[in-house]
């Protein structure tokens, strides 16, 4: 990254951390709203894109009925923020999200985030809107390969130029010139593939960790100089949305929030929406009393687990995470890594792999020999040695020499 | 006492200096204490009691952010001591000047010379003694910049017990040691752990720091024999006529 000084001093005294502002006063929500029913108005004017399924047609196909419907958008609203006035726009802008536009793009990553919103057990609300989402593209789920799922990347960017929304997938691999990761007949490098989609987008959503900081592809060393899609993707709205995996629910929100406001949601100083990143994982704790009791789990399966103690000892990073999986958990609400009684990792905070997952405090935290490596430091600390013992030895001939001639002229 | 003839005695800390170095005193062995329980827990809880009855971690939080707030309050006043002081403006020793300088030096000199070699006035507080001070203030400063920084976190409702002003302030003059404790550490991106580590970090710092302060000023009281020692509990010490 070239910086100049000036701009990172300027950045260092201007950096925010989180802090959410939940009531933005009552003629915003006023104004909010009337903008967002003129908005749904004009998606209503638009016919479905590609002959989608019907969305309240598939949710009785799997077995929901309204009434389970209608919970989730009230629940969905009050995770966004919004007063409950909003939920009939909410659900309203459910039924519209396949007018939207996606192109989903993986890149150096597990598809973990795509599996999280494919795998799951008996599909709910969130994932069926991610089903019935208008994606263009999506490089794991087509059927099309090699030149017919270019060709139908480069349509669907350009048919869709400036409206599309543009999910991506994976860290983006710099190093070799970006080799380290290409895609397609061309062998277009991560980086070049990554920059033409962004380029046509009305927005650009940064799913999961890898995508948002790098992830585990930039965790040390590094190999590949991954970094995240806010390192190369400028000028453009940009949304995070980490944590491994993204979390569904988080998903919906923010494209949610794009369907019905045409914009993009309030976001902290990462580029994450506040309604999903706002919160402390461990305000929300359910073992935040055995936190404060100090009651820890002192080794798996002691009698402090078998009694659901904090798990702080066991290095969870609950108390520095900021991410809202300890109120709206996983897979609609079934449970969550500290309710399955083991720690948080912090996997939505930037450098989790090297800074928050090593599994027991930070205190303890002894992931990486000390001074970088085994082999480094031993070379190193060889090379240091062999140098200090050279300059001794300089200094000491240096002064017997002086005290040799000292002597030769008779003095003490 | 016949002996202290030849000697003088000379004010070197007023009350309110050497009240203020034992509040630290004490307040750095609660914080480092607690401190070290909340980076890692090292003693366990009875099992048998209910988790109602102990509150064992917010004990050690509570006399934690204690102990800091004290330390808030000194440093401002120390702070303030160190430009306007009426007794001795430490500021005038750390001046980059000719005779700042030579005196660091010879001090410094003094101490590796195992005291061969004094050619200072010891009736003051000296450079070096003073640009020794001013480290560990601004050591103590980081620690207490990344310290607020992490205890804002916990009030993440923006809403405070004495109101919305006071997490609202402590976003706006510790934000920075995010990307400043990032700098420090490197990574990809600054996160709050990076000043969680920092943090960490700098306690052994000024744990190294209080080693050699409390090493040198007995060494000083033992070599110099002018009575250093009894300076932070007195006020004063003795210093040779002759000199």
């Amino acid at each position: 990254m070239s910086k100049n000084k000036e701009e990172s001093v300027k950045k260092l005294f201007t950096a925010q951390s989180a802090s959410v502002d939940t009531n933005l006063g009552d003629s915003y929500y006023t104004e909010l709203y009337a903008k967002c029913q003129k908005r749904l108005d004009e998606l209503k004017q638009l016919k479905p894109l590609n002959n989608r399924m019907d969305f309240l047609e598939s949710i009785e196909e799997e077995g929901l009925d309204r009434r389970d419907f209608l919970k989730w958008a009230s629940a969905t609203t009050a995770m966004l923020m919004l007063p409950a006035a909003f939920t009939p726009l909410v659900a309203e802008a459910a039924v519209l999200m396949n007018r939207v536009p996606v192109i989903w793009m993986e890149l150096q990553d597990c598809a973990g985030n795509s599996e999280a919103l494919l795998r799951s057990d008996g599909p709910q609300i969130d994932e069926i809107i991610l089903d019935i989402i208008s994606l263009e593209f999506h490089e794991t789920l087509q059927a099309a390969s090699g030149h017919q799922a270019e060709k139908q990347m480069d349509e669907a960017m350009e048919h869709f130029h400036g409206k599309y929304l543009l999910f991506v997938e994976g860290a983006v691999p710099l190093g070799m010139d970006g080799q380290y990761g290409t895609i397609g007949a061309k062998a277009e490098t991560f980086v070049d593939h990554l920059k033409r989609g962004a380029e046509g987008a009305a927005a650009v959503v940064a799913v999961g960790s890898c995508a948002t900081y790098g992830g585990i592809p930039a965790a040390a060393p590094n190999p590949t100089d991954a970094v995240g899609v806010m390192d190369i993707v400028k000028g453009k709205p940009l949304i995070n949305i980490p944590a491994c995996p993204a979390n569904p629910s988080n998903m919906v929100g923010v494209i949610l929030h794009f369907v019905l406001t045409g914009s993009i949601p309030e976001l902290d100083s990462l580029l994450r929406p506040k309604f999903a990143f706002g919160y402390r994982i461990h305000d929300n704790c359910e073992r935040r009393a055995h936190f404060d009791a100090g009651e820890y789990v002192e080794e798996w399966g002691d009698e402090g687990a078998k009694n659901n103690f904090c798990l702080y000892k066991m290095g969870c990073k609950g108390p520095m995470t900021f991410n809202n999986c300890s109120i709206v958990r996983y897979n609609e609400g079934v449970n969550w890594p500290i309710g399955v009684g083991r720690g948080c990792i912090g996997c939505s905070e930037p450098d989790f792999w090297d800074k928050y997952a090593y599994e027991r405090p930070m205190a303890n935290a002894n992931i990486k020999a000390p001074t970088g490596g085994v082999e480094k430091s031993v070379d190193e600390f060889g090379l240091g040695l062999l140098t200090a013992a050279g300059i001794g030895i300089g200094i000491h001939a240096a002064a017997s020499y002086v005290a040799g001639k000292k002597e030769e002229r008779g003095e003490s | 006492m016949s002996n202290n003839e030849g000697y003088k005695q000379v004010k070197r800390m007023t009350p309110a200096m050497r009240i203020i170095h034992w509040v630290n005193v004490l307040s750095m062995i609660v914080a480092v204490i607690t401190g070290l329980y909340i980076a890692e827990p090292y003693y366990q809880t009875l099992i048998a009691e209910g988790a109602v009855d102990k509150y064992v971690m917010a004990w050690n939080r509570w006399g934690h952010f204690m102990v800091a707030i004290i330390f808030d309050v000194t440093s401002i006043i120390v702070a303030y001591l160190y430009f306007f002081s009426r007794f001795e403006k430490s500021y005038k020793k750390v001046l980059p000047t000719g005779a700042n300088i030579k005196e660091f030096f010879e001090v410094l000199l003094n101490l590796v010379t195992l005291n061969r070699r004094k050619k200072f006035d010891s009736t003051h507080s000296d450079s070096f003694n003073t640009v020794y001070f001013t480290i560990f203030h601004l050591l103590l400063a980081w620690m207490l910049l990344t310290g607020l920084q992490l205890y804002v976190h916990g009030l993440g409702s923006g809403e405070s017990s004495i109101g919305a002003w006071w997490p609202w302030m402590l976003h706006l003059v510790t934000d920075w040691t995010v990307p400043a404790s990032h700098a420090i550490l490197g990574g990809a991106k600054a996160t709050i752990m990076d000043v969680r580590i920092v943090h960490h970090y700098t306690m052994w710092f000024i744990l190294t720091w209080v080693v050699f302060h409390i090493y040198y000023q007995v060494w000083r009281t033992i070599f110099w024999k002018e009575g250093d020692i009894a300076i932070v509990v007195g006020g004063s010490k003795f210093v040779k006529e002759s000199n």
